[in-house]
């Protein structure tokens, strides 16, 4: 029977995806629209609303772990989701005018390029520690961006502070656009709005960019139901792929914690990345 | 409960529910051989026509009270992309609660963008 073969491919493609995905650090959505798209061979817009219901399981399944940690900022992370929200439908629109005038080639450019651009502010995140110095400007104080959560590490609380609020903003807003767009989560960008921008620790900020992908990735994904993009039969086995994959890999994660594994599925998404602008420019 | 753990259990319950749903439909699908009229074939192929635009929130609700595969996969997929929303839903009231008035605001305005997303959007591209 060729669809069961068919249904469990792409759930055994969902399941490396989770993997590489929460190892690497860059989420299942990255790796499962290339996934689709170069080796099944499935159109771009059937991949990318995969790979946007898949970001929310994950997202929804790894944030209850985060929120009850303490250590995401609902606060901070629903002001950002302003900018999120109105980035993705921008980028879904953007997307459905694409995808209409039938120029997805664009897509696979600027996917491969993101990705590549994703890579090594990825592998930096993880090396970077807490800052001491706490920042504040009128921001902190408008939209409260403070708090603290308990480190397991240092085995104390610490407080924290952000501030500029405007340029998380704009940067999230920027992520929103691209969950739109491509139909991946974005996170790269919020956490780069958090961290570089808003300067809040990289720990609240990995946790809280988690708990905002979901509703921004849902935001998208209502438009790319009207629009048509999600297919079912694609759809249902690429998400429980992903959540188990996503789920082992959290758990090898804690056990082996290694850099250089990360470093490893960071130069293979780097060869996935060239291989997208190769098939968007038409050479391969 | 404090407000944390109860959106804990929002986006968990949230996850489960719609990966049951999913597999009942894969299951139903397979058992059938087709679904909603479609036979397998037709829906497991790479450029598949059949997709979300052509499911109507009624027809779901008629195909999953006659066991339609199909139905009981698209339900976990709206289950799942409403999980964040109700999660943003008990925000606001956790604000209200808290009287943090200007947090009730700014997830109100990302409430509404989600419903123009949802409601407003589709219509404006002729869904």
């Amino acid at each position: 029977m060729i669809a069961i073969a068919y249904f469990i491919a792409l759930l055994l493609a969902g399941f490396a995806a989770g993997i590489v995905g929460s190892m690497s650090g860059l989420g299942g959505g990255v790796v499962i629209v290339p996934a689709l798209t170069l080796l099944f061979g499935i159109p771009l817009e059937y991949a990318a609303g995969a790979s946007l219901v898949s970001t929310i399981a994950t997202s929804s399944g790894a944030a209850s772990a985060y929120v009850k940690d303490r250590l995401s900022n609902i606060r901070i992370g629903m002001s950002l989701e302003v900018a999120t929200t109105l980035g993705a439908i921008a980028g879904s629109l953007l997307a459905a005018y694409i995808y209409a005038n039938g120029i997805s080639s664009y897509l696979f450019i600027i996917f491969g390029v993101v990705l590549l651009l994703s890579l090594y502010p990825t592998y930096k995140e993880y090396k970077r520690r807490h800052r001491k110095r706490m920042y504040r400007d009128w921001s902190t104080d408008f939209f409260q961006l403070s708090g603290s959560y308990y480190d397991k590490a240092e085995k104390k609380m610490i407080k924290y502070s952000g501030y500029r609020w405007w340029l998380g903003e704009l940067v999230s807003g920027g992520g929103g656009l691209m969950s739109g767009l491509l139909g991946i989560g974005g996170g790269v960008l919020k956490v780069m709005g958090m961290n570089r921008g808003m300067r809040l620790p990289m720990k609240v900020t990995t946790s809280t960019s988690n708990f905002m992908i979901g509703v921004t990735a849902a935001t998208s994904s209502a438009i790319y139901w009207a629009l048509g993009y999600i297919q079912p039969f694609i759809v249902a086995p690429a998400v429980i792929g992903i959540l188990a994959g996503a789920y082992l890999g959290s758990k090898l994660l804690e056990k082996t914690a290694s850099q250089k594994i990360r470093l490893l599925f960071l130069i293979l998404l780097g060869v996935i990345a060239v291989q997208m602008i190769l098939r968007g420019i038409g050479v391969a | 409960m404090e407000m944390n753990d109860s959106i804990a259990y929002v986006l968990k319950i949230g996850v489960v529910i719609s990966i049951i749903l999913i597999m009942i439909g894969a299951v139903l699908l397979f058992l059938q051989g087709s679904s909603n009229g479609f036979p397998i074939g037709e829906l497991a192929s790479t450029s598949s026509k059949i997709n979300s635009s052509m499911f109507s929130f009624s027809d779901m609700i008629n195909g999953l009270l006659s066991y339609q595969g199909l139905d009981f996969m698209l339900l976990g997929i709206i289950v799942l992309i409403i999980t964040p929303i109700a999660r943003v839903i008990a925000s606001v009231l956790s604000f209200i609660y808290e009287r943090n008035w200007l947090y009730v605001v700014i997830t109100l305005i990302v409430f509404i963008n989600i419903m123009v997303a949802i409601f407003v959007v589709p219509g404006l591209l002729g869904h």
